[in-house]
């Protein structure tokens, strides 16, 4: 049976959101390189793409929204739609993380940021959102279980940055505004973590009409669950 | 969202509060009271056209006072399963059924069902009105004379009772002698409800009721549905969809006579557990 057009709708609404989301990591990977360099420029350019992701997850809300009013889609299309509203959200606040790394470009010297290893955390948090999104592709729960159980690297990570910077504050003659920069950005790589952790708990709930938020014990069955 | 707080005394004399998610229901079905227990109950249930089995071992447990639609593609026997509830099938040469259908736990098929006092208990309400060509007053009170009122207070109370429960008594209390044929097409369905209602059944059997009306009757009917939960059990046989979860607390769905899913209306229609159920009500049916 050829695909209905509704069906094609839905397609083309899930295809805006990957775009969207390769536009999102883009621009986040492009912020952890301008502020390395102090670029100046492409802190710029990142500011303006952000305001196109704007437009971009606004566009796609209002036509998801459409096609809710206009459709109303029952069962996997009907969380289909909801999971795209959302993951929409997601990634448009992932865009607003690249702003904020730019926004502490004037507090911090690329010295301070060689002295950590920013550049793994924010690939492991790309990676994680790359995965998410791949796994609302492929309607793939394992994947993202995976990415549910890859936000505990990067807390680790997050948790060593930030007792190192609680040691170095205690310093008599440190950089405090610097090391509270540095302590925003990895806060802020740890905050893309967590919104790609909440992209792939929508696509649990996408494949399995479940909602696994909130509940007691998810991370420890989830560890359990990928052992097996 | 439901939610239920769970309050506990602490050691310190502070209540803490620990909040559960309860099942969701939607703001316009409230749970019923003294319903929910099988009213209608299917077993192994088959109906045949000559050798044709129409509907194929239907097992179902039919809810008391909720709201149960069922849905499928035409000639899936939907109908004729609705149809068996109060024997309307009977009327069909050749047609026969195995298995169990119990109302009330009475076997409807037994030897010694009576077919007037069933249908009297089930009334049915079909897909186009069909009013007598009566006054608006005769037409419901021809099933309570039948059934032995001959009482002019008595017979105008249940007219006027009825027509307030099919939400119909204002449009028409100023001409009850006025042809029933006289009124639009959703006013004549909800008099043929109220018609229904008249003779006080237990279960109301509505055949698409809609589908001959334009949009604004057929909110009627579907706010008239809601009206009427939790006073009857009611089974609706739609072919729209979104009227079925707008009205119903359970579905069915039927396929070439199975019945493929039976579940609550907020689940088939957000996370059906069958594949079939699924392609049928998002549009994939090949």
């Amino acid at each position: 049976m050829s695909e209905r057009p509704v069906h094609e709708l839905i397609r083309e609404l899930s295809q805006v959101l990957v775009q969207l989301s390769d536009k999102v990591l883009e621009n986040f990977f492009h912020a952890l390189h301008a502020i390395k360099h102090q670029d100046e420029q492409s802190a710029r350019q990142i500011r303006l793409v952000d305001e196109e992701i704007d437009i971009a997850e606004v566009n796609l809300e209002e036509r998801c929204l459409a096609f809710l009013a206009l459709q109303q889609p029952v069962a996997r299309d009907l969380r289909t739609i909801v999971t795209i509203i959302k993951i929409n959200d997601d990634l448009e606040r992932i865009g607003d993380l690249a702003v904020h790394i730019i926004d502490r470009m004037p507090e911090i010297s690329p010295g301070m940021l060689d002295s950590f290893d920013f550049e793994n955390m924010g690939v492991h948090a790309g990676e994680m959102v790359k995965k998410s999104i791949q796994a609302f592709i492929s309607k793939d729960r394992t994947l993202a279980d995976q990415v549910c159980a890859l936000d505990e690297e990067i807390d680790v990570m997050h948790r060593s940055i930030f007792k190192r910077v609680t040691m170095l504050m205690k310093s008599p003659d440190s950089p405090v505004d610097e090391l509270i920069a540095t302590l925003s950005i990895s806060r802020y790589i740890e905050r893309m973590a967590d919104h790609a952790t909440m992209i792939a708990r929508e696509v649990i709930y996408l494949v399995t009409g479940e909602i696994v938020r909130h509940q007691e014990g998810f991370y420890d069955k989830l560890i359990e669950s990928l052992k097996e | 969202m439901v939610m239920t707080a769970d309050v506990k005394e602490t050691s310190s004399g502070v209540s803490a509060q620990k909040a559960t998610r309860d099942i969701y229901l939607p703001p316009a079905r409230k749970k019923i009271t003294g319903g929910g227990t099988p009213h209608i109950v299917a077993r192994e249930f088959s109906i045949y056209y000559s050798e044709f089995e129409a509907v194929k071992k239907v097992s179902a447990d039919i809810l008391s006072k909720y709201v149960t639609a069922i849905i499928g593609p035409s000639g899936c026997g939907k109908s004729t399963f609705l149809r068996s509830i109060n024997r309307m099938n009977d009327l069909i040469p050749n047609c026969h059924t195995t298995g169990a259908l119990l109302f009330d736990g009475q076997d409807i098929y037994g030897k010694y069902t009576d077919e007037v006092l069933l249908r009297k208990k089930v009334g049915m309400v079909f897909q186009k009105p069909n009013p007598f060509p009566k006054s608006i007053f005769d037409n419901i009170a021809y099933g309570p004379r039948l059934h032995g009122v001959s009482d002019k207070k008595t017979l105008a109370d249940i007219v006027e009772r009825s027509l307030r429960k099919a939400a119909l008594w204002d449009e028409v209390c100023d001409r009850l002698d006025k042809n029933a044929l006289g009124l639009s097409g959703g006013q004549q369905q909800r008099l043929c409800v109220a018609r229904t209602l008249a003779v006080e059944p237990e279960v109301l059997l509505l055949d698409e009721p809609t589908s001959a009306l334009d949009p604004k009757a057929t909110a009627k009917i579907e706010d008239l549905i809601q009206e009427l939960r939790g006073s009857y059990t009611i089974m609706i046989v739609t072919h729209n969809m979104q009227q079925a979860s707008r009205v119903s607390d359970y579905t069915m769905f039927f396929y070439e006579g199975v019945l493929v899913e039976h579940a609550s209306t907020a689940q088939l229609f957000t996370n059906p557990k069958d594949s079939m159920t699924e392609d049928y009500i998002t549009g994939r049916f090949s």
